[in-house]
């Protein structure tokens, strides 16, 4: 007797949830290979256009930071070509999307600068994103501008990290994160929960975080990693009730970190617990709604809410022509690197690689919307304003969503852990 | 003390909200063998529209029903212009349903588009439970699963049509030749598993990220729900299976990673299959 008269079997189901969970992820490849477009003036040569290979996360995990991502670039673009462009000549972008996935971002990569010969690459996302697209940077000798907040520098890393051709315009951890932890801890505590993707951003920051934790008498009560994707949370919430944490350290990313912190305030665990997210800007705060963010802190180089005259100007910008992206570090750093880098063209007279790369090192931009920017020339690492901002009761957009509460004008970033220094005269 | 009860109520419900996911899908392939990979569209579909309908003014509780009998009017739909042409062709269902999956998915992020949304806890607290303690909301999302269930469990042992669904499970050919009317019962099931799906997506919505791709988080648990569980054995292999997909994870983050419990336990549901093909509590 069997009960089923049709011939599907568990085996049979198995396969298919397998099948399934391939399935999920084939399209996406599929749709990698976009038929290339006309090869330009790019590559190098000193007529036409300059072409600039964007790489942003268009689709997949990240998609909720990817719009202010190539917004910002784009804004900024904007404004150059308007201005009449570098040395005369207008630039020319081709926006490709990573999908989130590393593979995705050297076959993009690969043809940004073979077929599309662009001069210079700017973008990805995560840091698997740029350690994909850092070796063929390397490989055709072009710049990477890579935008987001990351895990600082060192040299097992390398190339995605401590490499010549990178250029690092968001915030690393001594940066982002050493600046306010005196002030938290004064105020709730120093003993320390840390929750985080099971990847190397979140590894690499707590490592950091915990060695300056200890250097300031705090402890770690708690590290846990969680796979990506992971929809419960209620084994890690009990870990951290039996904890005794005074503040939860969190760098868990996507979906996971919206998951999380709405288990977290469904579960009545907000107020006996300090939240602090070195990932939630203003779009995945958007996500998790009011409700389960109030009163948590993040810290960034930039927020939407940041009183500076340069704020002010860039959010009319921002409104005007992208009423709808939620703009965040990440846009800003977008915008960042491309002014910078049209600076940089015109100091240099020309748009080669190891001009361009001379002229961006130590290059201060008094425009950035956060303040003011240095790149450092040792390392590639910007130097950056700082900012912890608290979620308000209630809030209903960016526009109040935080408040700052501490902040610091301009850090120096830890020197980056790399065999050679400065980076490009190794 | 408070340890140990603070891990009961954690595992009871990890269970009861991976059980109340995964019932819709068990009920489905379980009663008429539709491998119904739209389902975790379906979940979505449910918390896009119990986010609507809340963001409408409608009370929560009154647009989660709404969200269901949405889902199952699309649910409806499908079955009746293209399911119902499929039932016995398992892989043909298997195919079509991924699909259904698609377009649903590319449906919802033209209508809403693809950034995050969220519910405001429609019950905000806790239950304390002396030392330990529950949400309130999560307390009655469980309680729901459990009214769900026995409602499940009555339907099937306790109704005349719960005779003929059995009926159908245990000898199909036999049933259809006493007279059971197989294409409505067959519709009936599928927009049943369809509306579950849709009350279990409007239900977990004030607890998770509210995402055009939600489902893709939980079709391949519940998958290993149903198997593991058994087939057929739809209120008891549930919740078994829940409880070692979802409450076993618990225990081995008592003792070891997080990483490393969420892969032991799919590791232990390969090993359940392997010796009881059939699922613990399916039968031959």
């Amino acid at each position: 007797m069997t009960t089923s008269s049709t011939g599907i079997d568990r085996r049979s189901l198995l396969k298919a949830s397998l099948f399934g969970a391939g399935a999920i992820t084939a399209p996406s490849l599929l749709s990698a290979c976009s038929p290339k477009s006309s090869g330009g003036g790019g590559g190098g040569s000193s007529s036409g256009p300059i072409r600039v290979g964007v790489i942003s996360p268009l689709s997949g995990a990240w998609t909720v930071y990817g719009k202010a991502h190539s917004a910002g670039f784009q804004l900024a673009v904007d404004e150059i070509n308007a201005a009449g462009g570098s040395l005369g000549r207008k630039w020319e972008l081709v926006v490709t999307d990573s999908k989130t996935e590393p593979q995705v971002v050297t076959e993009q990569a690969n043809r940004l600068v073979r077929e599309e010969q662009v001069d210079f690459l700017a973008g990805t996302f995560s840091s698997a994103e740029r350690n994909a697209a850092a070796p063929v940077a390397t490989q055709a000798d072009k710049l990477l501008l890579y935008p987001t907040f990351y895990e600082g520098q060192s040299q097992k890393f390398y190339p995605g990290v401590c490499n010549p051709n990178v250029f690092m315009f968001g915030p690393e951890p001594s940066e982002q994160v050493w600046p306010h932890m005196e002030y938290i801890m004064k105020k709730h505590g120093g003993k320390f929960f840390m929750i985080g993707s099971d990847y190397v951003w979140p590894r690499e920051t707590n490592r950091l975080t915990k060695e300056k934790l200890k250097e300031l008498g705090g402890s770690t009560v708690g590290e846990v990693y969680i796979p990506f994707n992971t929809p419960q949370y209620g084994s890690v919430l009990s870990q951290i009730r039996r904890s005794g944490a005074d503040v939860i350290f969190l760098s868990l990313t996507g979906s996971d970190t919206v998951n999380f912190r709405r288990q977290l305030a469904a579960a009545g665990m907000k107020k006996d617990f300090v939240v602090w997210t070195v990932d939630d800007e203003e779009a995945a705060t958007s996500g998790i709604g009011p409700d389960a963010t109030e009163g948590d802190y993040v810290s960034f180089d930039y927020f939407w809410s940041i009183k500076t005259p340069n704020n002010e100007t860039f959010r009319k910008k921002v409104q005007e022509k992208y009423p709808k992206v939620i703009m965040n570090t990440v846009g800003v750093a977008m915008y960042n690197a491309a002014h910078m880098t049209a600076k940089a063209i015109e100091k240099a007279g020309e748009v080669s690689t190891d001009a361009v790369r001379s002229a961006l090192e130590d290059m201060t931009f008094d425009g950035a919307p956060q303040g003011s920017l240095t790149m450092r020339a040792e390392d590639h690492q910007a130097v950056l304003p700082s900012y912890l901002v608290q979620a308000q009761p209630n809030w209903t957009s960016p526009d109040n969503m935080f408040k700052v509460v501490h902040s610091v004008e301009s850090v120096q970033p830890q020197a980056a852990q790399c065999d050679k220094l400065p980076l490009s005269k190794a | 003390m408070a340890a140990f009860l603070s891990l009961v109520i954690d595992i009871v419900s990890s269970t009861l909200v991976l059980a109340l996911v995964s019932l819709g899908l068990g009920v489905v392939f379980g009663l008429v063998r539709v491998i119904n990979m739209g389902h975790g569209a379906m979940l979505a579909l449910g918390a896009y529209l119990t986010w609507a309908f809340s963001g409408a003014g409608v009370p929560f509780a009154l647009a989660v029903v709404a969200a269901t009998a949405g889902v199952a009017v699309v649910g409806l739909i499908f079955e009746a212009l293209i399911i119902r042409h499929f039932y016995e062709q398992p892989f043909e269902t298997l195919l079509i349903s991924w699909g259904f999956y698609l377009v649903v998915t590319e449906l919802i992020k033209i209508v809403w588009g693809s950034t995050l949304k969220n519910i405001r806890n429609p019950i905000p607290g806790t239950f304390s439970l002396g030392p330990a303690g529950i949400g309130r909301y999560e307390a009655m999302v469980c309680l729901v699963t459990i009214l769900l269930l026995v409602a499940m469990g009555l339907m099937l042992y306790r109704t005349n049509v719960g005779v003929r669904v059995r009926a159908m499970i245990q000898n199909r050919e036999m049933a259809l030749m006493l007279g059971v009317n197989a294409p409505r019962m067959y519709r009936g099931v599928f927009v049943a598993g369809a509306a579950m799906a849709g009350l279990a997506g409007g239900l977990i919505a004030p607890m998770f990220s509210i995402e055009p791709d939600m489902g893709t988080l939980w079709l391949v648990r519940a998958f290993f729900v149903v198997t593991v569980g058994g087939l057929g054995a739809i209120v008891g292999g549930t919740l078994v299976g829940s409880a070692l997909i979802g409450g076993a994870t618990s225990i081995f983050a008592l003792v070891s990673p997080q990483v490393f419990a969420q892969t032991v336990v799919f590791a232990l549901a390969v090993v359940a299959l392997r010796f009881r093909p059939v699922g613990i509590l399916g039968r031959r």
